[in-house]
């Protein structure tokens, strides 16, 4: 570390001592190349009891602990007729309370100390949080862990986390952008549990004994791995986890089979009415997944395309040149275990919808059809090399970083290769990315929005809407049971 | 055994508190000739450095006619200088010229006349400003800033606009910070607003945005309602009249009056050497001249003297909010407010947690939430901003069990009568006080929410006062609490607002 504070300290006095005019401009500025190499994922890397894996880093600078434990367990998982037991599981883990304490005892005492502890049940994956000042570890390690193996899920937490939960599902369709994502992910994976949405019955029927057995076929050491990192000696941490770990069996898991069919798309316009001033829409298909050998070139594609804000083409066009929106570009999104969607987005005024559909449809095409620019090209790698190390922004980012690669089965040396990966990347494997993963004469335009000025349009693209393909229209559903919303 | 660990327990909170009395905030600090001043925090870690600029100007120093400026004013900061963003300035300017006169005229005749004047005539100077546009775009280099730092690694790339400050952040290696003095000095100094009306409908679509969130026009009247005199009166984003009419000459006004190296602060964070940090900041940011005294704002809240209550209808949840006019930022009665914020609804001062937690170990949650039932979130916040203070429950009612919002309102008000008579226990004080030490503690942690934290504090009345707060808090007794209470928590100090879900589901 030293080294790299010397190297920085001559490169500054360098800049000063070539004396620069007053009229100069940045390409005038001359920067020594920064050296830096990403941390040694196995250099933190320990095998707690029972094979609970773990990177921890002790990091002195302040008197403080960050633990998490990443669960391979996610709303994913969940049967159908339970939908929103990830939910109910998020709220009541800690709530809930453990076989010897009372939730509310481990709330108030974390909160006392000036602690946090908190629980998430994510798509895929699910975290446990702990923040404590270190004096505190013993205490703050003791709750995590009793939170972490011996939840209860006790009847009074759980009957007002479910009746806070269905009071929450009216907002369902409160938001133009909720409603967007929603209506989109359906469109583009059908029906699966990824897109199935919980209802007042389904929250119902979610009992203690069902979230019992979810945590007992999941949360098992093997089945975890921890990220600590903060002012603590390593060996004793490892030592006093191991301690409050000795018990937990490790139990037999089948992660339920995820789907790799998706349906057959019908292209066109899918509608959704609300009754605002402005179309949210996204169009586009399905994507890849980040372990696809074309990652890297997509992620420089999408960087010229609509990814790299102002850089890119979507948002230059639409934004500063004509004005149409705030919010506009493109996006993959990654899913572990099947592919994640690829869209173009745009939040603009009714009446110029069409306009900025068609503007962003145009870049999907030019993207296909000729290769990038040079400097295209120079911004976008240059972008992702110059930017690495902000992976280990913080201790605690680097360990999550590494236990999340480790959880998806991602070769360990991610970080090592990542820069020459985009190093080898070429404007015809842009091309070549872009062909392959973008296809405007089958994309799906969603739009949430106010009928009838959408579909007149304006003077630079006027309606009806059709003009963009059959329109479908989607009618949203009551949160509360799941029915048809029939609009007139 | 229960009360054996309830002993332990406040004997642990004790001693942690001793353990760590002393908290320290390692700043360096140099001020420039021009009243500039550079601030430097050393983190070491990975190679990269937050570069943070931020000026002492927000919706607060606008007036009605030109409100939403500040913000559109650091929407234009990103479109170039008279060498950024251009290929040929002269031209160009010729260009920007033409059509700042043709939009004038527009203007004169579409707002200034009661009929929306002559439609053919505005039509006709439109068709022109947009062919004017058109030959402009040869000399604009689009974006060229965003793509100087992009292809340098910058990221956390952005700007924000608040009632009281505007920043403007960029995160590169550490061996690049030089161009972040480069242009952050050039864009203070020479700013050219290319493109300004274009962006006035970026920006007129960011508040149609704001339109789409259920409850926000709402929440907009609320604000407006509560703040009756004060600049904090509008929304940051401003009034749509304003944002349709105010000009380019509204704008260069607002830049050269409040863009000055004496109204600002630059703030890095990270991997530096502050000597060399100096020496950059000299060269760039010491080339420019002092600007003007900025007067700070004149007009205060002035006392309520009566109730308010407002009603709303609307797609977003049936809610209850009570809002309570508070002293500002400095004022003595700040720490006892944020200890009873957090003993009340978790949620409150600069370093409690933010984000409506809604926690589980709010005296409010504990009653309303878990003993009766009756809501399905509360929250409780106390905002002390420069000028103005606001104290605010928050509460959405349990509509499956048929509660009205004004049974939370008649709920919130019995306990905040009970707080005035008996105050608070001694252990929710010490938990006030054990979880703001935490929280500071752990915004040291992060390099960007620090340099927002000591930037922003820093232009108010010093970043010191990050520390000196924390000791206050420290001080708090009980009778603070039931003091403060007492004073504030009265009806005509207040503004309740209810919403009530009426469209959609």
């Amino acid at each position: 570390m030293k080294k790299i504070i010397i190297l920085i300290l001559v490169i500054s006095f360098a800049g000063i001592n070539l004396g620069f005019g007053q009229g100069q401009k940045p390409s005038d500025l001359k920067f020594p190349p920064l050296k830096f190499e990403p941390p040694d994922p196995a250099v933190y890397r320990i095998q707690l009891a029972n094979g609970l894996r773990a990177y921890i880093k002790e990091d002195r600078s302040l008197p403080l602990v960050n633990i998490a434990a990443l669960v391979n367990f996610g709303n994913i998982c969940v049967p159908k007729d339970r939908t929103g037991l990830g939910a109910v599981m998020g709220d009541t883990l800690i709530k809930g309370g453990t076989k010897t304490r009372d939730g509310s005892v481990i709330e108030d005492r974390i909160d006392f100390l000036g602690g946090s502890l908190s629980f998430s049940v994510e798509e895929r994956t699910s975290t446990l949080s702990l923040f404590i000042r270190s004096q505190d570890l013993d205490e703050g390690l003791t709750l995590f862990f009793d939170v972490l193996m011996n939840p209860e899920f006790r009847e009074d937490p759980l009957k007002l986390s479910k009746a806070r939960l269905i009071e929450q599902l009216r907002q369902a369709n409160d938001q133009p952008s909720t409603i967007l994502s929603r209506e989109y992910e359906k469109l583009l994976y059908g029906d699966m549990s990824l897109t199935w949405q919980p209802t007042k019955a389904t929250f119902e029927s979610v009992t203690s004994a069902n979230l019992r057995a979810a945590h007992q076929s999941y949360f098992f050491p093997k089945n975890i791995i921890l990220a600590a990192s903060g002012d603590f000696n390593k060996a004793a941490l490892t030592k006093k986890i191991n301690a409050i770990i000795g018990s937990w069996k490790n139990t037999r898991m089948t992660f339920p089979a995820l789907p790799q069919k998706f349906p057959e798309l019908e292209p066109g316009v899918y509608f959704v009415q609300k009754k605002i001033n402005q179309g949210y829409i996204s169009l586009g298909n399905l994507g890849i997944e980040d372990t696809n050998p074309d990652y890297f070139a997509v992620q420089v594609m999408n960087f010229i395309l609509g990814g790299g804000s102002f850089t890119s083409r979507i948002t230059s066009k639409v934004r500063s040149d004509e004005g149409l929106a705030y919010n506009t570009g493109s996006r993959f999104t990654y899913r572990w275990g099947f592919p994640g969607t690829f869209s173009g987005y745009v939040q603009t005024k009714s009446s110029t919808a069409i306009y900025a559909i068609s503007l962003i449809l145009k870049e999907f095409e030019r993207i296909r059809k000729e290769p990038v620019s040079d400097e295209e090209m120079d911004t976008a790698l240059n972008y992702y090399l110059e930017s690495f190390p902000d992976f280990f922004s913080s201790p605690q980012t680097t360990m999550a970083n590494f236990a999340t690669l480790e959880m998806q089965g991602k070769p360990m040396d991610y970080y090592k290769t990542y820069r020459d990966k985009f190093r080898s990347v070429t404007k015809e494997k842009v091309l070549e990315v872009a062909q392959k993963y973008i296809h405007p004469e089958k994309a799906a335009i969603m739009i949430v929005g106010d009928w009838e000025p959408c579909n007149q349009g304006s003077d630079k693209a006027p309606g009806p809407l059709d003009k963009l393909g059959k329109v479908h229209r989607i009618n949203l559903r009551d949160p509360l049971t799941g029915e048809e919303i029939k609009t007139p | 055994m229960k009360r054996a660990f309830l002993f332990l327990a406040v004997f642990l909170g004790l001693i942690s508190l001793l353990a760590t009395a002393e908290l320290k905030l390692d700043v360096k600090e140099h001020v420039l000739p021009n009243g500039m001043k550079i601030l430097m925090i050393e983190m070491p870690g990975v190679p990269r450095t937050v570069c943070h600029i931020y000026y002492k100007v927000g919706s607060i120093n606008e007036y009605p006619g030109i409100t939403g400026i500040a913000h559109v004013h650091e929407h234009m900061m990103f479109k170039g200088t008279k060498t950024i963003g251009i290929t040929d300035y002269e031209a160009d300017d010729a260009l920007s010229r033409k059509i700042n006169e043709l939009m004038d005229k527009i203007y004169r005749e579409k707002y200034w006349k009661a009929d929306g004047g002559d439609k053919g005539k505005t039509a006709e100077w439109q068709k022109e400003v947009d062919g004017l546009a058109q030959q402009e775009k040869k000399y604009i280099i689009k974006d060229e800033l965003w793509e100087l730092y992009m292809k340098n690694g910058g990221t956390g790339l952005n700007a924000s606009t608040s009632n009281e400050v505007t920043g403007y952040y960029v995160t590169l290696p550490s061996n690049k910070i030089e161009l972040q003095m480069l242009l952050e000095s050039d864009r203070m100094q020479n700013a050219y607003f290319r493109e300004f009306y274009s962006e006035k409908d970026v920006v007129m679509e960011e508040r149609r945005l704001s339109e789409n969130r259920p409850g926000y026009l709402f929440d907009e009247q609320v604000n407006a309602a509560f703040y009756s005199a004060s600049p904090y009166h509008w929304d940051v984003v401003g009034w749509m009249d304003d944002l349709k009419k105010f000009t380019e000459e509204d704008m260069r006004a607002f830049h050269d009056r409040y863009y000055v190296p004496n109204n600002a602060v630059a703030i890095y964070v990270g991997e530096i050497n502050p000597e060399s940090i100096i020496s950059l900041a000299e060269k760039y940011f010491g080339r420019i001249p002092k600007g003007p005294d900025v007067e700070p704002i004149r007009t205060y809240e002035p006392e309520q003297n009566c109730e308010k209550r407002l009603y709303g209808e609307g797609p977003a949840p049936t809610s209850i909010q009570m809002m309570f006019h508070t002293p500002p930022d400095g004022h003595p009665d700040k720490a006892p407010l944020a200890v009873l914020a957090d003993v009340l609804g978790s949620g409150g001062g600069r370093f409690f947690m933010r984000g409506g937690m809604g926690g589980g170990t709010g005296r409010l949650y504990k009653i309303l939430v878990k003993e009766k039932e009756l809501a399905v979130n509360v929250s409780a916040f106390s905002r002390p901003q420069w000028y103005v203070g606001l104290f605010r429950f928050s509460a959405t009612p349990r509509i499956d069990k048929g509660v009205e919002p004004e049974v939370l309102e008649k709920e919130i008000w019995a306990e905040v009568e009970k707080i005035k008579k008996d105050g608070v226990t001694e252990e929710e004080i010490q938990k006030a006080k054990n979880r703001s030490e935490a929280m500071f503690l752990r915004s040291l942690q992060s390099s960007m929410g620090l340099a927002m934290q000591v930037g922003r504090a820093d232009l108010n009345r010093g970043w010191k006062s990050l520390v000196t707060d924390l000791e206050d808090i420290k001080k708090v007794t009980n009778e603070d609490v039931k003091r403060v209470a007492a004073k504030y928590f009265v009806k005509d100090n207040s503004l309740t607002a209810i919403y009530t879900r009426k469209m959609g589901r």
